[in-house]
């Protein structure tokens, strides 16, 4: 074979060790776990997968997580069912870590700078010259980010013993929130929210779908909160924000706040509650300033507005604020946080939507402020350790961070990958990936979870955990810190709550069950009643907050749902995955409302210089109706210079446009501070974007239902039915007149095959269906299912480039229609989210057109791809009407070492010239079959297939199985009456996918959309 | 340039691919070598093993009736008997093993049988008792009789799986193997 790198790719993935190590040369490292051959791991059935319990290590919400291994390699990572933060599901980012495992850029040995560049050296020359060093200086600091309960403890109790302290720092911190807690009701903690028991959610910029606190669990919560029950009733979200983002665009209404005035809103209608009856304690004065008229004159929120608002808040009980979230701390965060408990205090929700109850105490409160002082006394510390976090690149330039640095005895990076602070440190230390090492969480009161090793460490990296680092090193000092590992260390802090979880038991037995299960749950807290506010903190001002320069527009920076602060920039999965909101890949863009652009001729495309008085970036205008007209906003994440070879030179850093300073009394960045300017340069740049457009142009294609029509009972799928007619009239005529037609048939998905059509040599009655329901009352547009179908499917990323030219391959597009946005009026939010897959058509138009018939129609209705079969043409993807078979026009699948370990053995990988679209995961459906064949020939369950996509999902919108049985819950959840299949009334095409219609609570234009 | 039709599969049989190295069944830059030029780190005997001591295919397959992937038997699994089995006919043979043993080395056993990339082969839906219920001699002739392991007169193509598919009425579905 002319390209003989394949055949090397797929013998690199196989390779479990030794023997294929040794013809091509890969490290014979390998041998450990790797090759367990010599000795069998009772762990390992070649062909099965293994799972293991651990927790995700990419945010702070610690959701627990199973590894999927094949041979010892991790493979897949999902969402714990059995762990009350995730419920089974994950995000996007947690998807993605598989990636950051196998991140080829992955620092390979320890390092050490010289004359300005690194070389390699040992871990004990490392460990040496880092012990040398601590013993020899004094006042030594340690950065970290959050790590959890038991590294924190030991990276304590090593820091007294070495003399110096530790700085916590992450760029998304909540210390306003946590501050605003402690000032309330004098918890100096963060709250946890019941968004389930809502009935209605004000939102004050909390991005809580996509990054704030817990999204995973506050999507659920959410999903099942405003997804409409059997009784016809949902619950509602109001977005009061500038700007929307995905949680706003998921809102029913948008009040377009200026930025900055959530404080003087939420007091306004704390104002009018109080009046009402409810009870503000020590806020009774300071409330009496807050009247709606003065507001309106502060806000642009008329007085009426802000009245009903209040008593719907009120009266639609129980209810929930929310916010502001990391795009709104601005100089007064704390008191903006502050101003909406109050308003949650007064409406009676504390203690029923709002919980507070300890969590983390130890987490730092003043997380900027800190590193602030923290780089003052760098030029007095022996020794500057970094874990886990990367001020170099999240914290603004006029801070002075790399020169605060420089000026350190000696500084050392703890870090899995080479990152823009690593860069500036003496040594650096290669940390071990979160799916490679030990670790626990306590992501609420409670709640255990221990993360475990699910592989032995990628053996090309040398790498140790920063925990094994640290006992060592103290070791070395002379020091006794009781254990010789950190396993050890985290077992011996476990010994507490294995007395507390399973008292009777021995500890390793409560340990093996721990693992199994992943998490230890302690049920003997009290349930916690309403806790009564605190006297106010004068010296807080509730005003909005000042702005740095004279610009034109606000600029919001946000933290980006696909890189959260820019850590996960340096993964391809995450870099292609269209931006849930702009539906833009691989690069930045500034949002602008459409009027502010057309004032400035400027459109979608163009370059703009965005401009403060701290710095400048270049960037291209996305036009973008969810904004306000006098602000423009920007996404973190972007701009990454020495982090990796995919996060490299994409897009730009917003945080170079703001000040360095710190927002009092919490110590968090400021990072809503400034105005900015547009200047246009003229030029643009093509966007890499899947949206073809964001109108539906009257085709309906994600119809909406009002709630008034669902409960008058009207059929509102009417129109569509009355379209099918007509569509089915034509096909008839041209039947009859001799023509080739697809058959006309008002089937239902279950019906297959349809009678009269080709498929008929097969027997409905021995064969399921395969189909699948999803719910869009309750799809978020989130995008999880995405970056979960290329784990599981071995689908490619294909580059910028290549986007550009329209030749992505995800198989899910999740699509997004703007219906009502108007950022110059408050009102109706309709946004309508639609994942289109393959849509398994009972009468598909790919096949007919495949001249060697690779693509054709399974007895189980699955519209197959056969990649063998499959020569190129591309006529499939020519006569799809979902635009859902893409095509590689060139070998993808060559990625950079170890990236390939990450593939799916169940799964082809697809070399160039191959068609390929979604499969209804159809390698889990005969894994499943033939486990119920070999477990004495049962049946196959209902629920027991789960796709990847349906088995991502927060929202719990999606249900799979065999739709001839009407037992199934895809066949009951289907025949719901918001049930409808995308253009089936028009082509005919008899798709097994139902969507249910979004349901509003405005009417929806024409009835149907 | 591109052959599309060369597509670099991972087959679930794992165990067997890291044995995969000294052939190649499509593409044809490397010519498969033929059955008897097999050479072997180790010349094992089947004919002795399965045939004169009768020893079940399973005992040192071990996954083939709960797995994708037959098994090959870990070096442990061969050193369970030749710790104290020297073997008559070739001793030699055995203290091969015993080195990689020693060595704690796995034995580079050549590949023999191996469908293409893009083939699924469940083993344990072909061999369990409540799927397809298939002595292993179907597929891979009579090992028993076999001293140096090779490929059986049939070679591994579609044409030779579909014909028993059909008799047997299996599935002759394409998805049923290929996706």
């Amino acid at each position: 074979m002319s390209d003989g790198i394949k055949r090397r790719d797929f013998l690199k993935v196989l390779g479990t060790g030794g023997a294929g190590a040794t013809v091509f040369g890969c490290s014979t490292q390998q041998v450990e776990r790797l090759l367990p051959y010599v000795v069998p791991d009772e762990d390992i059935t070649p062909g099965v997968a293994t799972w293991y319990t651990s927790v995700c290590g990419e945010c702070p919400a610690g959701c627990g997580i199973w590894v999927r291994t094949r041979e010892g390699r991790v493979v897949k990572v999902e969402g714990n069912p059995d762990h009350p933060v995730s419920g089974g599901a994950l995000c996007s980012r947690g998807f993605s870590s598989v990636q950051g495992l196998y991140d080829p850029d992955r620092i390979r040995t320890p390092l050490l700078k010289e004359g300005g560049e690194f070389r390699a050296i040992t871990w004990d020359q490392a460990e040496g010259l880092l012990a040398q060093r601590l013993e020899g200086g004094s006042n030594h600091l340690f950065l970290t980010g959050r790590v959890g309960p038991s590294m924190t403890d030991l990276l304590d109790q090593f820091l007294s013993f070495v003399g110096g302290s530790r700085v916590e720092y992450e760029a998304l911190s909540e210390a306003p929130l946590r501050n605003a807690t402690r000032i309330a009701f004098g918890r100096n903690f963060l709250p946890t929210y019941d968004f389930e028991q809502a009935r209605l959610i004000y939102s004050f910029g909390a991005d809580f779908l996509e990054t704030w606190l817990s999204p995973v669990a506050y999507q659920r919560g959410f999903a099942r909160m405003s997804g409409v029950d059997a009784h016809g009733s949902k619950g509602r979200m109001v977005f009061l924000a500038p700007r929307l983002s995905l949680t706003g665009q998921n809102a029913d209404e948008w009040v377009p706040l200026r930025p900055g005035c959530e404080a003087v809103v939420a007091l306004s209608m704390a104002h009018v509650i109080a009046r009402e009856g409810g009870d503000a304690g020590p806020y009774r004065a300071v409330l009496q300033a807050y009247d709606p008229a003065n507001a309106e004159t502060a806000s642009g929120i008329p007085a009426r507005e802000i009245e009903e608002l209040a008593l719907r808040f009120l009266q639609e009980a129980p209810s929930l604020a929310v916010g502001p979230g990391v795009a709104g701390h601005h100089r007064n965060a704390t008191a903006a946080n502050l101003a909406v408990h109050i308003l949650n205090a007064v409406a009676g929700n504390v203690g029923r939507t709002v919980r507070l109850r300890q969590v983390d105490e130890g987490a730092a409160a003043r997380p900027f402020a800190e590193l602030r002082s923290a780089m003052d006394a760098m030029a007095q510390a022996g020794v500057v350790m970094i874990l886990g976090t990367n001020p170099a690149y999240s914290v603004p330039p006029p801070a002075g961070f790399p020169a605060a640095l420089a000026s350190a005895g000696f500084r050392v990076a703890f870090s899995t990958a080479m990152d823009e602070t690593a860069r500036l440190c003496d040594l650096v230390l290669p940390d071990r990936h979160f799916l490679e090492s030990w670790g626990d969480s306590m992501p609420r009161p409670g709640v255990f979870a221990l993360q475990q090793p699910a592989m032995q460490p990628v053996p090309l990296f040398d790498t140790r955990q920063a925990g094994d680092v640290l006992l060592s090193l103290a070791a070395r000092l002379g020091g006794d810190p009781g254990a010789a590992t950190f396993y050890d260390y985290l077992r011996s802090r476990w010994a507490g709550i294995g007395a507390l979880a399973a008292p009777g038991t021995g500890f390793d037995s409560f340990w093996r069950d721990a693992l199994r299960k992943g998490v230890v749950e302690l049920t003997d807290q009290e349930e916690e009643g309403p806790v009564p506010l605190r006297s106010p903190d004068t010296a807080l001002s509730f005003d909005p907050p000042p702005l740095d320069g004279d610009g034109e527009f606000t600029l919001v920076v946000y933290p980006s749902s696909r890189f959260g602060d820019g850590k996960h920039a340096n993964r391809p999965w995450l870099q292609e995955l269209p931006d849930p909101v702009s539906k833009i890949a691989w690069h930045s863009w500034v949002e602008v409302n459409p009027n502010a652009a057309r004032r400035m001729g400027l459109g979608t495309g163009d370059l703009v210089v965005v401009r403060s008085p701290h710095g400048q970036v270049e960037v291209p205008v996305w036009v973008y109706p969810g904004i306000r007209e006098d602000t423009v906003a920007l996404a973190m994440g972007g701009g990454h210079e020495g982090y990796g070879r995919f996060a490299d030179g994409n897009g730009v850093n917003p945080m170079v446009l703001l000040p360095a300073e710190v927002e009092q009394p919490s110590g968090a960045l400021v990072k809503l501070a400034t105005r900015v300017s547009l200047d246009p340069t003229g030029r643009r740049r093509p966007i890499a974007t899947i949206e073809g457009s964001s109108d539906q142009h009257d085709r309906p294609i994600a119809p909406a239902a009002s709630l008034a029509s669902l409960t008058r009972g009207s059929g509102e799928a009417g129109a569509g039915e009355e379209q099918g007619e007509s569509g089915h009239g034509q096909l008839k005529e041209i039947q009859a007149m001799g023509g080739f037609a697809p058959v006309a048939t008002e089937g239902k998905p279950q019906d297959f095959p349809l009678e009269g059509s080709r498929y008929g040599q097969y027997d409905p009655a021995a064969n399921p269906r395969w189909a699948m329901a999803i719910d869009l009352d309750k799809c978020t547009g989130c995008s999880a299912c995405v970056i979960a179908c290329q784990s599981e499917n071995n689908v490619p990323w294909v580059g910028e480039e290549q986007i550009i030219m329209g030749r992505e391959i995800s198989w899910i597009r999740m699509e997004r229609y703007y219906e009502t946005v108007d950022a110059g009026h408050p009102g109706p939010v309709d946004i309508r989210f639609l994942p289109m897959i393959c849509q398994h058509c009972g009468n598909a138009p790919c096949e007919p057109v495949c001249p060697v018939y690779a693509a054709y129609h399974t007895p189980e209705g699955l519209n197959a791809q056969v990649y063998n079969r499959c020569v190129g043409t591309r006529y499939c993807a020519n006569n799809c009407p979902y635009k859902v078979r893409v095509f590689n026009w060139f070998s993808f699948s060559e990625v950079p070492e170890p990236m390939n370990w990450g593939y799916n053995p169940d799964v082809t990988v697809r070399s160039g010239g191959v068609m390929e679209k979604c499969s209804f995961c159809v390698q889990r459906i005969r894994e499943t079959q033939n486990r119920a064949r070999i477990e004495g020939q049962r049946p196959v369950r209902d629920g027991e297939v789960v796709p990847a996509c349906q088995q991502s999902c927060p929202a719990e919108a999606i249900v799979f199985g065999n739709i001839r049985d009407p037992h199934s819950r895809v066949a009951q959840v289907s025949q719901n009456g918001r049930g409808y299949r995308v253009l089936d009334a028009l082509i005919n095409t008899q798709p097994a996918v139902t969507y249910l219609k979004k349901v509003t609570f405005h009417e929806v234009h024409g009835g149907e959309h | 340039m591109k052959k599309p039709w060369s597509l670099a599969a991972l087959t679930g049989v794992a165990a067997l691919a890291t044995l995969a190295f000294a052939q190649s069944r499509e593409g044809g830059s490397e010519p498969p070598p033929s059955a008897s030029a097999t050479v072997q780190p180790i010349a094992f005997p089947h004919s002795t093993h399965a045939g004169q001591f009768q020893i079940d295919c399973q005992y040192c397959h071990f996954s083939a009736e709960r797995s994708v992937d037959a098994g090959i038997p870990p070096v442990a699994s061969c050193m369970g008997c030749h710790t104290v089995i020297q073997g008559r006919n070739q001793p030699e043979e055995v203290n091969k093993l015993r080195d990689y043993w020693a060595r704690g080395e796995s034995i580079p056993w050549v590949r023999v049988y191996k469908v293409s990339d893009h083939v699924r082969f469940p083993h344990m839906r072909h061999v369990a008792a409540d799927a397809g219920n298939l002595e292993c001699q179907e597929c891979h002739g009579l090992v028993e009789e076999i001293e140096v392991i090779q490929e059986v007169a049939q070679p591994l193509k579609m044409g030779w799986c579909v014909d028993c598919h059909r008799q047997k009425e299996a599935s002759i579905d394409c998805t049923v193997c290929h996706y």
